[in-house]
Parts: C-alpha cells; sequence; structure tokens
C-alpha cells in the first residue's frame, strides 16, 4: 500500500481513520488517497465500519443508567453487608497502603499467623520439589488448560479460573494437585524465556475469611500470599520481591 | 472513597455501551458490567494511579467476559460460547438498516479479541496506546488485530451482501 509520492503504510490508513494521525500527516495520507483509488474505497468501506458500529450500539450510552448498576449503592450494599472479619481485611490493606505504601501488611490479623504459616511452607516446600524437575513438572501440561482447569475445579470444589501471566513474561507450563494436610491442593506452574519458574499453590478457604496480602520470604524463595472467601493463594518463586508483587498483584486480580 | 466510586460512575454508560457491543444481549451486558462494578467496589483499595480510571475498568470487564465464555465454553464441551443471533431484518428494510444487520452479524463472526480492539477504538474511542494498555498487548498488536478485523469485517459484510438482497 505504499505507492504514491509519500511512503503511505496500511498503519496510516488505519489511524487516517480512526483519527489519530496528526494534521501534516493526514494531508499527506489525503494525497495519497486522491491517487489511489483502491486505498480510497478501502478508507471508505472502513469509515461506513465506523459510522454502523456507532449507530448500532452509540444509543446505549445515552439509555438511563438501571438502578443495579449504580456504583453508589453497590459500595453501600456492601459497606452493609461486610461482617467485622471482612472490615479487618480491608483495615489491612489500608494499613498496609498507608504504613508501606504497598502491600505488605505485617500481622495484621494475627490469629490466622498458624494458618498463614502451613499455607506458605506448603506452597514453598510444593515448589521447590517440582520447579526443578525437568521431565516430569507438571501432571497436566499447559496445552490442556482447560481441563486442567476443570480437573482442578472439581477437585478444589471451586471454580478456578488459570491466571494469564503472559503480559508479565510467564507462560503456563502445566498444574498438578497434591495433598495438603488432607485435603486437596492445586499447584499451577509458570515459566519466564530464561526458564525461571514461579508456582501459584492455592488450598480452598475452609472458613470463608478474607486476609489481605502477606510476603514471606525463605531461603531464596519469596511468597505473596492471600486469601478470599473461596481461596487461599501463596505465589511463590526466586526473583525479586517487586517483581514477584507484580506477578502477584496480576495473579490477584485475575482470580475471582 | 468517594472520588473514585465517582469517576467510576462516570464510566457507566461507556461500559454499558461496550459491554452490549460485546455481547450483543442487552441483559447480559448488564450483568457483565454489573459484575465488573462489584468487583472494582471490592478491589478499590488496591487502585493505584497508574493509569486512568477508565482503562481499569474495561480492563476488569473484559477479565470477567473472558471468563465468562471460558466458563460457558467448558460447559458446553467443544462448543464455542456464541452470542444471540441478530434478528433477521425484514425483507423491506431499508439498505441502511441491512447494512447495520450486516455489520451486527459481521462483528460477532470476529475472533474476541479482534472485536475487543476494534470496539475500544471505534466505538470507545480509546487512544491506540490507551486501547493497548486495556488488552495488555503492544501498540502494534493493537493495530494488526484492528486492521485483521477490518478486513474480515469487509469480507464478512460482502459475502453477507447477496444473499440477503436476494430475499427481497
Amino acid at each position: 500500500m505504499s505507492r504514491g509520492s509519500a511512503k503511505i503504510h496500511e498503519a496510516d490508513l488505519l489511524a487516517y481513520v480512526d483519527g489519530v494521525l496528526d494534521e501534516h500527516r493526514r494531508s499527506e495520507v489525503e494525497a495519497y488517497l486522491s491517487a489511489n483509488p483502491e486505498s480510497a474505497e478501502t478508507v471508505e468501506a472502513w469509515q461506513r465500519q465506523n459510522g454502523a458500529i456507532r449507530e448500532l450500539y452509540g444509543h446505549v450510552a445515552e439509555e438511563a443508567v438501571p438502578t443495579r448498576l449504580d456504583i453508589h449503592r453497590i459500595a453501600e450494599r456492601r459497606r452493609r453487608g461486610s461482617g467485622p472479619v471482612r472490615l479487618a481485611a480491608a483495615a489491612a490493606v489500608l494499613l498496609a497502603l498507608g504504613v508501606a505504601g504497598g502491600w505488605f501488611a505485617r500481622d495484621a490479623l494475627a490469629p490466622f499467623a498458624g494458618e498463614q504459616a502451613v499455607l506458605v511452607s506448603e506452597a514453598m516446600a510444593a515448589h521447590r520439589l517440582y520447579s526443578s524437575e525437568v521431565v516430569h513438572p507438571v501432571e497436566v501440561a499447559a496445552p490442556q488448560e482447560a481441563h486442567l482447569a476443570t480437573w482442578l475445579s472439581k477437585r478444589l470444589d471451586r471454580p478456578l479460573n488459570i491466571p494469564d501471566l503472559r503480559s508479565a513474561g510467564f507462560d503456563l507450563v502445566g498444574g498438578r494437585l497434591l495433598p495438603a494436610g488432607g485435603r486437596p491442593a492445586a499447584q499451577f506452574m509458570y515459566e519466564d524465556a530464561s526458564g525461571l519458574r514461579v508456582t501459584l499453590y492455592i488450598v480452598p478457604t475452609p472458613d470463608k475469611r478474607e486476609m489481605a496480602f502477606r510476603y514471606a520470604s525463605s531461603d531464596r524463595l519469596h511468597s505473596f500470599y492471600w486469601r478470599d472467601a473461596m481461596i487461599s493463594c501463596a505465589l511463590v518463586g526466586d526473583l525479586p520481591r517487586e517483581q514477584l508483587r507484580v506477578l502477584a498483584l496480576d495473579t490477584y486480580r485475575q482470580l475471582e | 472513597m468517594p472520588a473514585l466510586l465517582d469517576d467510576i460512575e462516570a464510566c457507566v454508560p461507556a461500559l454499558r455501551r461496550y459491554a452490549r457491543a460485546l455481547t450483543h444481549d442487552a441483559d447480559r451486558a448488564d450483568d457483565l458490567v454489573q459484575d465488573c462494578l462489584e468487583r472494582a467496589v471490592r478491589k478499590r483499595f488496591l487502585w493505584r494511579p497508574t493509569g486512568t480510571v477508565r482503562a481499569w475498568l474495561f480492563k476488569m470487564l473484559l477479565n470477567i467476559h473472558r471468563n465468562d465464555l471460558r466458563r460457558e465454553r467448558r460447559a458446553r464441551g467443544a462448543f464455542v460460547a456464541g452470542v444471540p443471533p441478530v434478528e433477521p431484518s425484514a425483507p423491506a428494510a431499508q439498505p441502511s438498516r441491512l447494512a447495520l444487520a450486516e455489520t451486527a452479524r459481521a462483528m460477532q463472526g470476529l475472533p474476541p479479541e479482534q472485536r475487543e480492539a476494534l470496539l475500544l477504538v471505534v466505538l470507545e474511542g480509546l487512544s491506540y496506546s490507551e486501547a493497548a494498555t486495556v488488552l495488555s498487548i503492544p501498540v502494534g498488536t493493537l493495530m494488526s488485530r484492528i486492521g485483521r478485523a477490518r478486513a474480515a469485517l469487509r469480507r464478512l459484510a460482502d459475502s453477507e451482501a447477496p444473499r440477503l438482497r436476494s430475499v427481497k
């Protein structure tokens, strides 16, 4: 698509149609279009697409918003619905934000400390055992991701979405089922281009109590761990704390 | 955090519009927006003012939507989660209505990642870089998705057109 005087590529035509070119480039594209009827036709077709899409759906934004989508009501309902434990978890996050400027709430929920210690030590032990495995690092490999999610969701008796960490450079290797003190646990393994592995360890939360983010480290391994009403998670890896924190944040956001 | 709630509130009409275009189903779209808003309320303490509230919300909405599709796909086995078909346009429809129906149908035939990208830019008016952030992809990838979406729409619309006309 680059016949004509100025070099015009398809990207320029797209940007032209989407109205994101500066004035100079825009006039170059216009000059090009007047000399290239075929491209001009393409651009017109794209403009018609824009028109049709806006006509089809544009009006939705003009409609009155139903009350169930009133954000203040939703926030209010959640405030009223939150028991002391939820408040405690929220307070822990606030404390973390306020005190550390990050995520790290130190012992804000001391009563859970024993359970958390178990979660992290299990997660780290599982990481040490399997992340160094070359031949069989996982039971079910990434190509069977859908099967893996179904299987582990069934075994843990709650829906698990396998987080996608590719935007941070980590591909899913796969996952496995593990015993955790008589209960089932799931482990998902990810790996970056250099072969560095992180694992996500998940057990069902027994009592629906939520917990803010915590950080622990032991013998070169680091972990961020948290729990919501459904699952307790620990992300484990031998990588800088800040990088792990970013991954954990991403993971947390993707897990319901 | 009343200010953040107000910022979120200002985005609700756009979220509804985007969700409607993604799902092509009014109820489903509002369910999706509701899930998104509830998640936003739940996670608002984690929101970092690194990007715009709008981008944060769109990203969340898309994650929920993709998870929904994945769950449905799983539930239905091999079937890809479909969107309800558009009402067939009446034979006497105006040409412009016909073009709209073709576009609606063709939009639904697009791979989800192309539809997501195209709608963010065309319908929601996001800049390429903001849309790329929402989708967690490089700008080049975004543009190539938009380019492929446009080419496919053109093809699909062209192939639909004769069939629809013959109905008259």
